[in-house]
Order: C-alpha cells, then sequence, then structure tokens
C-alpha cells in the first residue's frame, strides 16, 4: 500500500500537472498559430472591450437569451461548474496536502460545506447523464465521448465522497480517488473539456465580431 | 487460618492491588491524540496507543518525537514529554489551525512513509 500510495500521490501528480499545463499551453499556441493561418482577421477584429463585455454576460446567471430560456439547465450548470472549481482549490484536505508537500496553504471551505457541494455535483453530473439520454435533440448530439467525459469528471467527486465518508473499501477508492483527479486534470488538454481554458478566447472572439463589426449582441 | 487459604489471600489481594494500579496506569495512558488547541475539530481524536505504538514501532527515544531545539538545532540528550505539541508550535485562537496540523502530520505521516510502516492516508489515522 505505501509503494502504491507513494506513487499515485508522487510522480503521478508531477506528471497530471505538467501534461495539464504544458498541454493546454500547446493547445493554446496550436490555436492562434492556425487562427493566423485560416483567418488573419481573428486578430484585426479582437476587441477587448467587446469580448469582455460578451464573457461577462455570459458567465452572469441568466445574463443571455440562452440562459434565460432554459432556467433550471442554467441553475444547475452554473452550480455545476462552481463546485467542480471550489472544491478541489478549497477542500482542506486538498490544502493540507499542499502545506505537506510545498509548506504553502489558504482559506478553506468547512468539510460539511465541501459535502454539501460535492453531492450537489454529483446529481448534476446525474442530470446532465439523463438529459442526454432523455432528450432527443441532446441524445442526437451525443456520442461515446460524452459519456466518457461526464464519467471522468464525475469520479474524483464519487470516489472522494466515498473516501471522505469511509464507506467500505475505503482504502482502495481513496487511491482510486487520487488517480481519478488526476485523469480529469490531464484530459483536460486533450478533451472537450479544454474549453475551460478556451472560453475566453472563443467567447471574446463571438463578442468581438458581434459588437465591433456586425454591431449586434451576441447574448 | 490455614496457611494455605493465607497464601491463596495474600495473592488475590495482591493481584487486586496490581490490577489496580495498572489500571490507574492505562486510565492515563496515552490512546489517542488530542490537541487542545484544535478549537473546532472536523475529525474524531486520532487513536494512538502510545507505549504500545512506540514498543512496536522500536522507538526508544523519547524525542524522537518529543524533541527540544535550541537556535534552531536539535538537542540531542533533551526531550520534552509531557509538554502539548501546540505548546511550542502554536496557533493563535481563531487563526488557520493548518500549520498545526502540518507538523502532526510532517512526524507521524514522514516516519510512517520513511519506514514504509504504519498509516498514511487520512482515513487510516482519522477512522469515523
Ligand atoms: C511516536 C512519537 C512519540 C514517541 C517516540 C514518544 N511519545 Fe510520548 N507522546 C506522543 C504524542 C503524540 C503524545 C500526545 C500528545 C501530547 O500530549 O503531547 C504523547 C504524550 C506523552 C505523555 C502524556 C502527556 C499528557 O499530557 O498526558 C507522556 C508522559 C509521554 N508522551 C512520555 C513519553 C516518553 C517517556 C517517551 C519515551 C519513552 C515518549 N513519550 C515517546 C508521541 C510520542
Ligand atoms: C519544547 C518545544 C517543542 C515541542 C514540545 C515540540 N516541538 Fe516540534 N519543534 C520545535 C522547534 C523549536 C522546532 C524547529 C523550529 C522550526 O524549524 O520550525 C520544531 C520542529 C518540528 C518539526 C519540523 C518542522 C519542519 O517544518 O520541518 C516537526 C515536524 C515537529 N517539530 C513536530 C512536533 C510534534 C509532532 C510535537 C509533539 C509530539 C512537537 N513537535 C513538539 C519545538 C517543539
Ligand atoms: C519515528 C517513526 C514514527 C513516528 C514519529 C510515528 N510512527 Fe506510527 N508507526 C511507526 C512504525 C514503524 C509503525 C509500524 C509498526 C508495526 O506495526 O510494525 C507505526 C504504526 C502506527 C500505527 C498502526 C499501529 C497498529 O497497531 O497497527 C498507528 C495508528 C500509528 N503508527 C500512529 C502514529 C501517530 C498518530 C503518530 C504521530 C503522533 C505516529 N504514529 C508517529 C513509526 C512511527
Ligand atoms: C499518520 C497519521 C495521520 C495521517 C495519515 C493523517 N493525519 Fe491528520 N492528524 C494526525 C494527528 C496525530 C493529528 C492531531 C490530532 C489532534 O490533535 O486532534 C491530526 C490532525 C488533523 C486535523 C486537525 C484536527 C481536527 O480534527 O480538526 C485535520 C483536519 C487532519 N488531521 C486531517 C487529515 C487529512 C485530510 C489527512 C489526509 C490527507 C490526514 N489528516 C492524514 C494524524 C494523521
Ligand atoms: C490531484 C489529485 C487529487 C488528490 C491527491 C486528492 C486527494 C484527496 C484526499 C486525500 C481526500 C480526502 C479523503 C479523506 O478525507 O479521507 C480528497 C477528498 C475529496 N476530493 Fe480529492 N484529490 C485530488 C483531486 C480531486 C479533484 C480533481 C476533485 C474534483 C473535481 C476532487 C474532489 C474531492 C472530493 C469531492 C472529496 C471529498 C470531499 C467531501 O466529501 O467532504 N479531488 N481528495
Amino acid at each position: 500500500m505505501h509503494d502504491i500510495y507513494n506513487f499515485v500521490s508522487g510522480p503521478l501528480v508531477w506528471a497530471s500537472f505538467i501534461i495539464f499545463f504544458a498541454g493546454c499551453l500547446y493547445r493554446l499556441i496550436s490555436m492562434a498559430v492556425l487562427a493566423r493561418k485560416k483567418d488573419v482577421f481573428v486578430y484585426e477584429y479582437m476587441s477587448f472591450k467587446f469580448g469582455l463585455r460578451s464573457i461577462l454576460h455570459w458567465i452572469t446567471p441568466f445574463g443571455t437569451v440562452k440562459w434565460r430560456k432554459n432556467p433550471f439547465f442554467t441553475i444547475v450548470t452554473f452550480t455545476f461548474h462552481i463546485c467542480i472549481i471550489f472544491i478541489p482549490i478549497f477542500l482542506s484536505a486538498h490544502i493540507i496536502l499542499w502545506k505537506e508537500s510545498w509548506g504553502v496553504s489558504w482559506w478553506y471551505i468547512s468539510d460539511t460545506a465541501a459535502d454539501v457541494l460535492t453531492i450537489v455535483a454529483i446529481a448534476s453530473c446525474i442530470f446532465f447523464l439523463v438529459r442526454r439520454i432523455v432528450l432527443p435533440e441532446v441524445k442526437y448530439l451525443t456520442s461515446i465521448s460524452d459519456y466518457v467525459i461526464l464519467a471522468i469528471v464525475a469520479a474524483p467527486f464519487i470516489t472522494g465522497f466515498w473516501t471522505y465518508h469511509q464507506w467500505p473499501g475505503f482504502r482502495i477508492m481513496g487511491i482510486l480517488h487520487i488517480i481519478a483527479g488526476e485523469t480529469m486534470l490531464a484530459a483536460i488538454p486533450f478533451t472537450r473539456l479544454i474549453h475551460m481554458i478556451f472560453f475566453p478566447f472563443t467567447r471574446g472572439y463571438m463578442g468581438s465580431e458581434f459588437g465591433a463589426v456586425r454591431h449586434a449582441k451576441d447574448w | 487460618m490455614e496457611k494455605r487459604t493465607l497464601i491463596i489471600y495474600t495473592l488475590i489481594i495482591l493481584l487486586g492491588c496490581i490490577f489496580a494500579v495498572m489500571s490507574g496506569y492505562s486510565q492515563e495512558d496515552v490512546t489517542t491524540v488530542e490537541d487542545s488547541a484544535f478549537e473546532k475539530k472536523m475529525r474524531p481524536g486520532v487513536p494512538f496507543l502510545h507505549d504500545q505504538h512506540n514498543e512496536q514501532a522500536e522507538l526508544d527515544e523519547c524525542n524522537t518525537c518529543h524533541h527540544v531545539y535550541e537556535d534552531g538545532k536539535l538537542v540531542e540528550y533533551d526531550s520534552s514529554e509531557g509538554q502539548e505539541c501546540s505548546e511550542c508550535h502554536t496557533i493563535n485562537k481563531g487563526d488557520n489551525p493548518i500549520s498545526l496540523v502540518n507538523i502532526y502530520h510532517l512526524q507521524c505521516k514522514g516516519c510512517h512513509q520513511e519506514k514504509k510502516a504504519g498509516p498514511i492516508m487520512c482515513s487510516e489515522c482519522h477512522p469515523r
């Protein structure tokens, strides 16, 4: 157990973070190069003001027509994204591990709050899954990879919750949890999860083109 | 009184005394680590059968854990047993307790990792 734990909580953590950062950087640069090659006007039209205006609308709950059309979906989407960013960064157990390895620590949420957010996150994943299966217009656009991504994202929450509550098999779950977290990080650059990095640019560009060129709103 | 009865009585009383002393001892024995500096505890105290642990782990020197430092250097022949870790590794009331948590983890988990024996995962030291 010591060897497995030390491996997944040592070299594998390094590997996943390096893959995450290097991968994201690579995707950003290759996208930037591609954009210059295919459409020089992307850079011409990019406008800080119009880009930011659009981004701010889209990250505000109910700030766009699409968000207002689908209130329930909007609420779930926003809470889910808050959970997935908040929990890994501000969970006390994670911070304790940062402190052990690097001597740094920061503000954290209570374990009770973490439990509630985790349940919300898992429930959101179930909602996304059911939506994909039930709604014909969504099902039509769904491929296997969408289910895989959903599983990759849900796994750290389920295994982490399991370990924390020390349900049977919690030692193995703890190891699986760490691997699941690392898998998610490493998968970000190479799957649709890259929208986390691309969002400011894609949205910023849409906003710029709609704002500066078409003099229209894109929200 | 017959000699045999006397011996038996004496033995019973003696055993009783030993038992009383022993149980008195084991009441004082450290069986959990529960530092008083943690105000709002996030987890239950950590089970730690002090003497049994140190025997099993073959820790003869008390100051392996109950250490004393002078000018930032470990003092070899001095020890600080009877003092809680938080008496030196202080945290202020209402402060973030992570620094105190950390010295426990560095010492306990650190040695377990070094020796590849003993618990290293949260759940192993912090049973619910
Ligand atoms: C593996 C680390 C470790 C070793 C080795 C160790 N102790 Fe301890 N000891 C602790 C911890 C942890 C506590 C509980 C926290 C505290 O009160 O400081 C404790 C508590 C005590 C206490 C009780 C203090 C109280 O308030 O009840 C005494 C007395 C003590 N130790 C004596 C010793 C002696 C004597 C030795 C050497 C034979 C020794 N310890 C070796 C870790 C250790
Ligand atoms: C008599 C005061 C005193 C007591 C009691 C004491 N320590 Fe320390 N400890 C020190 C000092 C001084 C240092 C060295 C200062 C430093 O490097 O931060 C130190 C250093 C440490 C370190 C290394 C810190 C690092 O950053 O590498 C650990 C781990 C540690 N102590 C754990 C414990 C534990 C666990 C206990 C209780 C069993 C304990 N100490 C009890 C004074 C004490
Ligand atoms: C200097 C080394 C060292 C330090 C410090 C140390 N341990 Fe250990 N511990 C061991 C070793 C070695 C074992 C494995 C003993 C065995 O079963 O062979 C062990 C085993 C244990 C076990 C399992 C005992 C069992 O019965 O299975 C627990 C629980 C434990 N340690 C708790 C702690 C806690 C809590 C601390 C900090 C207060 C601590 N240890 C500090 C070396 C250490
Ligand atoms: C080798 C044993 C060991 C391991 C492994 C360990 N801890 Fe601890 N931890 C301790 C000891 C000993 C204390 C001091 C307990 C006390 O004084 O109440 C402590 C204290 C804490 C505290 C502060 C006390 C409280 O209840 O608020 C927290 C929080 C904590 N640990 C969380 C964790 C987490 C999260 C992990 C896994 C990342 C972990 N611990 C792994 C031994 C361990
Ligand atoms: C980089 C790898 C990661 C490591 C090493 C790690 C480690 C841990 C540890 C040690 C625990 C505590 C278990 C316990 O208390 O017994 C935990 C809990 C948890 N982790 Fe992670 N984690 C990682 C990544 C992630 C990620 C990416 C997420 C979510 C996206 C996540 C979500 C959670 C959750 C939800 C819990 C349980 C919280 C609760 O129910 O209170 N972890 N993690």
